[in-house]
């Protein structure tokens, strides 16, 4: 028998669900964590209701508790993250590259991103350290404000924006490899000189 | 102290202002994002306007971001999915 506490929660969760999920699946990299973690963030929130304030940001609260939650389940295999090489991130990286390259001339760039498959984005997205994957995907996914993010990762507007650019260099170049190992660039690929 | 002709060329340097490509640089990603305030976003918009290098860069930025979130977006969340978190949520007491 539902409870007019639970009514009032599916009726605020509901529509999170997906994004959730979602969230969670590229966090955690399997299905079955991803279910673990979805259930156990509504356990949390569900008990925490109260704590809600009405008529507030519902969405940037849950995500809070997912966001929370993982790092708890995950502390210990989470890894420090690992020594990533900035050195050739620079602005507007695949537009760059993709710039130098003639077998590009014909097709747009914009035509390569549409040919990316979704397996690329996703492998790029999970390829990510995790602090990066997650304000890239709260912002990028989920289109989080950058407030917001600050809110749900429990961190500075300042770190918010610095991950946030070097995780989306960091998808580029991912992106970028990709787009070269499985041949979207040609073989007659060469630097213009 | 400040002579009225010097707060004139103040507010006319002001009105004045352009984005150079290296202040579209350094603001794309809070353009991407939609977080820059009314005037910085009007004066990015006015450099995009002349710039087509800045442009064409800011052009693909916005469809990679497009692309991101269509391509990741919630497809794997399969009927069964949903309904074993329905089933969670209404065993919560």
């Amino acid at each position: 028998m539902s409870t007019e506490k639970q009514n009032e929660f599916s009726q605020l969760v509901d529509p999170h669900l997906s994004s959730l999920y979602s969230t969670a699946l590229r966090m955690t990299h399997n299905q079955n964590d991803a279910e673990d973690l979805v259930q156990d963030t509504l356990f949390k929130a569900f008990r925490a209701l109260d704590q809600f304030q009405k008529n507030t940001n519902f969405r940037a609260w849950v995500f809070r508790i997912l966001v929370n939650t993982f790092i708890t389940a995950y502390r210990k295999s989470i890894k420090q993250p690992q020594k990533v090489s900035y050195d050739d991130l620079e602005e507007f990286f695949l537009y760059k590259r993709l710039d130098e390259t003639v077998s590009l001339q014909e097709t747009s760039k914009e035509e390569f991103l549409e040919n990316l498959f979704d397996d690329d984005v996703k492998d790029a997205l999970e390829s990510l350290p995790y602090q990066f994957r997650l304000v890239v995907l709260l912002c990028d996914v989920e289109g989080f404000s950058y407030n917001e993010i600050a809110n749900i990762i429990d961190a500075p507007l300042g770190t918010v924006m610095s991950r946030l650019y070097r995780g989306r260099k960091l998808l580029q170049r991912q992106l970028w490899n990709y787009a070269k190992k499985r041949g979207y660039i040609t073989d007659d690929f060469k630097t213009k000189s | 102290m400040l002579k009225s002709g010097d707060i004139l060329q103040m507010t006319l340097k002001q009105n004045h202002k352009k984005y150079n490509c290296a202040d579209i640089e350094k603001l794309a990603q809070q353009y991407l994002d939609n977080q820059l305030d009314e005037n910085k976003k009007k004066l990015f918009n006015e450099h995009l306007e002349y710039c087509l290098p800045c442009d064409k860069k800011i052009e693909f930025e916005l469809k990679l971001k497009e692309i991101i979130q269509k391509k990741s977006s919630h497809k794997e969340v399969t009927d069964t999915i949903k309904s074993k978190l329905s089933k969670i949520i209404n065993d919560l007491n």
